[in-house]
């Protein structure tokens, strides 16, 4: 891969972001409106083929576990959003999308309720901790709380993304 | 039925699939709610996968993810016997087209109801089959390059016999992780 940012911005960049982000909210909160087509096409593509999950509309289905995915990365938009102030210049969270990953996810029910078509998710997040590793690749964690149009809990979700170098 | 005091520290339950195509993946980044900002073109588009440095498109992180919670999920009939706690994945490697997916929980402890699972997903990416120094069929992986130096020195490069020859192929966890259920009895 190319990387045209040289290595000293690299690690300005890093220790600015492992110093700044820990912590920020997440501005503004995200909807998400759970469609029936989505849940069943969503389930389909792991094989999924339970009338519990993937039945007539008619019938009543409740979302797969896997939905979680549909919304976890939902709040990315916002993050993505985000412009502050670096050394008295403005910049974004991320400056090249095609080198941010997902490194890796956590889902957590405990205590929670079912999704059903027609639900309204509202989604909020934080930013956890943000380090980077011996090839300088930054990695940040999230937190998101999601709950439902009557407030209750239907899905935390501890991420981990990563940036390349270059990328942040 | 699965009753708490049936299950065994050590015990493994598992599935495959063995379907990822293209379309599947693009299908899985149309509906798995990465729309707009989100959206990472190397999920669709090779050129965006290419010029990213991943030679070819690859799976949405969170797309095999999917299959430990149909996994954990099949095991307790859809809630019939238990419900699903807490899963978590690392994401070491991306998941593609042509790949064998296996996922696999292993019973590491149990707590009152409560069952915890060690999660180790990996992948079967076939490179290619020879018969008699020769290269008779290449697969998606030897034609893009998918297969580093570091698969070699990790060993995770491996062969067996096959009805056309020798197929190498390469064997890694794609994501380890950890996963909780509840069982009701």
């Amino acid at each position: 891969m190319i990387n045209l940012m040289n290595p000293e911005e690299i690690k300005k960049n890093a220790e600015f972001l492992i110093d700044f982000l820990p912590g920020m909210e997440i501005p503004g909160s995200v909807n998400f409106r759970c469609k029936y087509k989505q849940m069943v096409k969503l389930a389909k593509c792991f094989g999924i083929n339970d009338p519990i999950y993937v039945g007539s509309e008619e019938s009543g289905i409740i979302a797969c576990p896997a939905f979680a995915n549909a919304f976890s990365a939902k709040l990315y938009i916002n993050m993505a959003r985000i412009i502050f102030e670096q050394d008295g210049k403005k910049r974004g969270l991320v400056l090249d999308f095609k080198k941010l990953l997902h490194a890796g996810n956590e889902y957590d029910w405990d205590g929670c309720v079912k999704i059903k078509p027609g639900d309204i998710l509202m989604i909020k997040g934080k930013i956890g901790k943000v380090w980077v590793n011996e090839d300088m690749r930054l990695f940040g964690e999230i937190f998101q709380t999601i709950r439902n149009q009557d407030g209750e809990l239907v899905c935390k979700v501890k991420s981990l993304a990563t940036i390349a170098p270059g990328g942040y | 039925m699965v009753k708490i005091e049936d299950i065994k520290i050590g015990q493994v339950i598992r599935n495959e699939f063995n379907q990822i195509t293209k379309e599947l993946i693009k299908e899985y980044s149309k509906v798995g709610g990465f729309a707009k900002l989100a959206s990472n073109p190397i999920h669709e588009k090779e050129e965006f996968a290419k010029k990213a440095g991943h030679k070819g498109i690859i799976a949405h992180g969170l797309f095999s993810f999917g299959f430990i919670t149909k996994l954990l999920d099949d095991f307790i009939e859809k809630e019939k016997y238990g419900k699903i706690i807490k899963v978590g994945v690392e994401m070491r490697h991306p998941v593609r087209c042509e790949d064998l997916l296996i996922t696999e929980a292993i019973v590491k402890k149990k707590e009152g109801k409560r069952v915890y699972f060690d999660i180790v997903q990996k992948t079967i990416t076939k490179i290619h089959i020879e018969k008699d120094g020769k290269i008779v069929q290449f697969y998606e992986a030897s034609e893009k390059g998918y297969i580093s130096k570091k698969d070699y020195t990790k060993g995770y490069i491996k062969k067996k016999e096959v009805d056309k020859g020798t197929l190498y192929y390469r064997e890694r966890i794609n994501s380890p992780g950890y996963a909780i259920i509840e069982l009701f009895n």
